[in-house]
């Protein structure tokens, strides 16, 4: 609180300090600097580069322009439908995020490059289309918001839409669905498999960064009189890619500070230095290889003298109960998969009791993980069914088949390494529990079950909340890992070999939980294992794989006995 | 024949075999290194610079080559020791760095000539007659430069033994350095190797296009909707995506006008990512 109070405090008395050239210039500047948060939002945020956002702050700019110039003689009405200008940029982005990131691989890469296209076409388009947008030369005349006299009328106006703008990013951030953006930036495939629709997690990410552009662009029009192509176009979506990279742009503030310093400053010395922006880019490139947290980073040092008081808040109970939902069987019928020319799963056919330990064992590449794989949705089978309790999972996408019950442990450790023990294990509570709209509701952070309570008791090192996953040592990860898919309390919980690299102390208490776990949760659970120790200690049924089929199913000692398996195991005969 | 249909025809084969051969930078780039570079069309921007220098400083056309060869081999060599090596695998960072390269490269070209178009004058002028109609000698030069520069790339990558020491380092990287090959200067290599075709591209199309410092990013686009639409990995995806990229391109540009033409490729790139992201030829 009392940041924002500071914050607000000076946007009021900068005009008085500057003077009413600074005030013009700032009043433009805070307009670019909502654009450029939203391009904070997207790639400090959420991970992914929008290359092209001048596209939203133009399409706001030229509606809004059209607006006021349609409405000449009654400027309220144009006041009023002001604010569709902005939304209808957010929906343009929003529709276009849902489009791209449906398919767009891993990098980001595609995403990136078609919004820079989408900039370039909507230039061309603006310089074209010379009877709506009055073409190379812009849309003119627009009139002011009506009531506004001076400059600074106009600077309190652009202050005020920026803070806006910042209060509610800065409402975000703190609310579950920055959480969930900043795990998906570090760990996409782990967000899904908790049941996240990672896809429509970034569309909506970027979708709020088109409704920031367009309201700037909204008030940009009448602000300025004029608009060109030049705010549709690369040339100012490039600038705010820069600007939230100098400023920082995993900050709230960081592009508000590259904005109003870099932007005005190189409106300044454009001119008068003629290799200002190459020094510019220059600077970007050495903010990007080795100083990732730009000018708000080197403020952090000092911020956490001043650590904000916190109030200790009490803990809220989640609601809902997923292990109220019934066991079920998984059943695994007839499965092929293929990758390439490669069959990894023969017409593999398999089923699991709802309740019980079992596990998978197999010479390496007999494809244990890749029946894990199939199951949780990742891996496309081509042939066969895949049913959880009569339920046909097959087909389905990751996050679908979470919402159905199955958790799923991978081999390496992978959990949020950047987001605080606390986040990690509020993501695997809101996975199943939170709906999509309580994903803005800061309070779903204090959430904490029965279950995480027994957990922390066990292991007093998942109570340092704010400690950095990434500061654990592997087999506190480990533990961490398994812990959060306990915590959505699945009806089938996936384990890929959970003690791989762990001390036997550790060994010991993690079968100890296994245990414990089944009996909670009252599900199954599958464990891929090579140790025949744990096996042994832990299986009620052990499953053999071999070359992507079922070899083998039966107790222990069974399977110790069985001349197939130990032919596969010892190399015996072919 | 109906004399326009022909040169209507030909015009298309030269959009589309310049394409080809622009995009061949970028996809020995982003096919062999996994590195996408966004400063692709900076590099066919000096290669067009070149050709602008090498002419207004009085020399014969062909002097632009040595001239490009060596400005991107340098170039390359330097960007790819500073921001590439310490970001292989890491393809989001090295996507900024271009980028962030790309800005640089046009902020120089601005500083040192200027925003405004320059022109280069064609080196070969003059038409000749094909199928009963006059086309010009330098577009018919450049379709067979093309396909000879893309056989013989290719061709080598096939046949000699750096080809297949590349293959090696694509498809293992530690184990082709446990087998004594420089994975390093290898890869260094095929990163300038894409740089100076990339170079080689700008001098062939300079006397053709407005050279200026914005130009390249009109072809980066251009050359990654082609390796969208066409796939990664092989000549057959390489002509295909050029073919329906330039294709599409110019046949709806001269039936309206260029901006549907830039959407019409906008939509069969979106289109390819969402439906088909491995493109017309898929390997593997």
């Amino acid at each position: 609180m009392r940041a924002a109070s500071l914050v607000v405090l000076i946007a009021v008395i900068l005009p008085f300090l500057l003077g009413q050239f600074w005030a013009y210039q700032l009043g433009l500047y805070a307009l670019y600097a909502a654009a450029a948060v939203g391009v904070g939002l997207c790639w400090g945020q959420a991970g992914f580069l929008p290359l092209g956002q001048a596209l939203f702050f133009g399409l706001a700019a030229y509606l809004s322009g059209l607006a006021f110039v349609a409405f000449q003689d009654t400027p309220i009405v144009a006041v009023l439908i002001l604010p569709l200008g902005a939304i209808a940029a957010g929906l343009l982005a929003y529709l276009i995020g849902s489009l791209v990131f449906r398919r767009s691989g891993e990098s980001g890469a595609y995403f990136s490059m078609i919004t820079l296209a989408l900039a370039l076409l909507a230039f061309q388009i603006a310089t074209s289309w010379n009877s709506v947008t009055g073409g190379f030369n812009g849309l003119k005349g627009i009139p002011g918001l009506p009531g506004l006299d001076d400059i600074s009328d106009v600077y309190y106006v652009s202050a005020a839409i920026l803070l806006a703008v910042l209060a509610f990013a800065g409402w975000l951030y703190n609310a579950p669905i920055g959480v969930l953006w900043r795990a998906l930036a570090q760990n996409e495939r782990r967000l899904q498999l908790f049941g996240f629709d990672t896809n429509q997690l970034k569309a909506v990410a970027f979708g709020i960064s088109g409704l920031m552009a367009g309201v700037g662009g909204a008030i940009y029009a009448p602000q300025q009189g004029i608009v060109t192509p030049q705010v549709i176009g690369f040339g100012l979506s490039a600038e705010l890619v820069i600007w939230a990279a100098v400023g920082g742009r995993a900050s709230l503030f960081g592009p508000v500070i590259g904005t109003l310093l870099v932007g005005s400053l190189t409106a300044q010395l454009r001119d008068t230095l003629p290799f200002w922006e190459v020094l510019m880019a220059l600077f970007f490139i050495a903010i990007v290889l080795v100083f990732p947290r730009g000018v708000a980073g080197l403020a952090e040092p000092l911020l956490r003298r001043f650590p904000p008081r916190r109030r200790k808040q009490a803990a809220i109970v989640a609601p809902g109960d997923p292990a109220a939902r019934p066991p079920a069987k998984l059943a695994l019928d007839d499965v092929s998969v293929h990758v390439g020319e490669v069959t990894i799963l023969d017409q593999l056919s398999v089923d699991f009791e709802q309740a019980g330990i079992f596990c998978v064992i197999g010479p390496n590449g007999a494809g244990k993980t890749s029946m894990f794989n199939a199951v949780s949705g990742e891996l496309g089978a081509a042939s066969g069914k895949i049913g959880l309790g009569g339920v046909m999972t097959s087909g389905l996408a990751p996050h679908r088949v979470s919402a159905l019950g199955v958790a799923r442990k991978l081999q390496i450790p992978s959990v949020f390494a950047d987001l605080s023990i606390a986040d990690n294990l509020a993501v695997a509570l809101w996975s199943g529990r939170a709906g999509k709209l309580a994903l803005l509701d800061p309070r779903l952070r204090r959430w904490t079950s029965p279950m995480l309570k027994e957990l922390q008791s066990r292991y007093p090192f998942l109570a340092a909340g704010a400690r950095k996953a990434a500061e654990l040592s592997h087999g506190e990860q480990q533990i961490l890992e398994l812990a959060m898919a306990l915590l959505t309390e699945p009806r089938v919980l996936l384990l890929d070999e959970p003690c791989a690299g762990l001390s036997p102390e550790e060994t010991a208490a993690a079968m100890e939980i296994i245990r414990w776990a089944q009996q909670r949760l009252g599900g199954a659970i599958i464990i891929i294992e090579h140790d025949m120790s744990l096996v042994k200690e832990l299986a009620q049924i052990v499953y053999v794989l071999h070359n992507g089929a079922l070899l083998a199913k039966g107790s222990v000692a069974a399977i110790q006995a069985d001349p197939a398996v130990r032919a596969v195991y010892v190399g015996g005969e072919k | 024949m109906d004399p326009l249909i022909v040169t209507q025809a030909i015009n298309v084969l030269y959009g589309v075999s310049t394409l080809a051969v622009l995009a061949l930078g970028l996809a020995v780039i982003f096919g062999l290194l996994g590195v996408l570079n966004i400063a692709h069309g900076e590099f066919v921007m000096i290669g067009a610079y070149c050709a602008y220098v090498a002419q207004a400083g009085g020399w014969p056309y062909l002097a632009a080559l040595p001239l490009t060869l060596a400005v991107c081999a340098i170039l390359g060599l330097a960007v790819e020791w500073i921001m590439i090596r310490p970001l292989y695998r890491r393809p989001f960072d090295t996507l900024v760095a271009t980028w962030g390269l790309s800005l640089l490269l046009r902020k120089i070209a601005e500083a040192i000539f200027g925003l405004g178009y320059q022109s280069v004058n064609i080196p070969l002028p003059g038409t000749v007659k094909l199928l009963g109609t006059e086309y010009p000698i330098y577009r018919l030069l450049l379709i067979g430069i093309s396909l000879a520069v893309v056989a013989a790339l290719v061709v080598w990558y096939g046949q000699s033994r750096t080809g297949s020491r590349i293959r090696a380092m694509v498809s293992n990287p530690e184990l082709a350095q446990a087998q004594g090959i420089s994975v390093r200067w290898l890869a260094a290599g095929t990163f300038v190797t894409g740089t100076c075709l990339a170079g080689l591209g700008g001098v062939m199309i300079a006397p053709l296009v407005p050279v200026q410092p914005f130009m390249g990013l009109d072809y980066v686009l251009r050359a990654f909707f082609v390796l969208i639409v066409g796939g990664l990995g092989s000549v057959a995806g390489l002509f295909s995506g050029a073919a329906a990229i330039g294709g599409v391109d110019s046949i709806i540009s001269a039936a309206t006008n260029a901006a549907n033409g830039y959407f019409a490729v906008l939509v069969l790139a979106i289109l390819f990512l969402w439906l088909r992201p491995r493109g017309i030829v898929a390997r593997g």
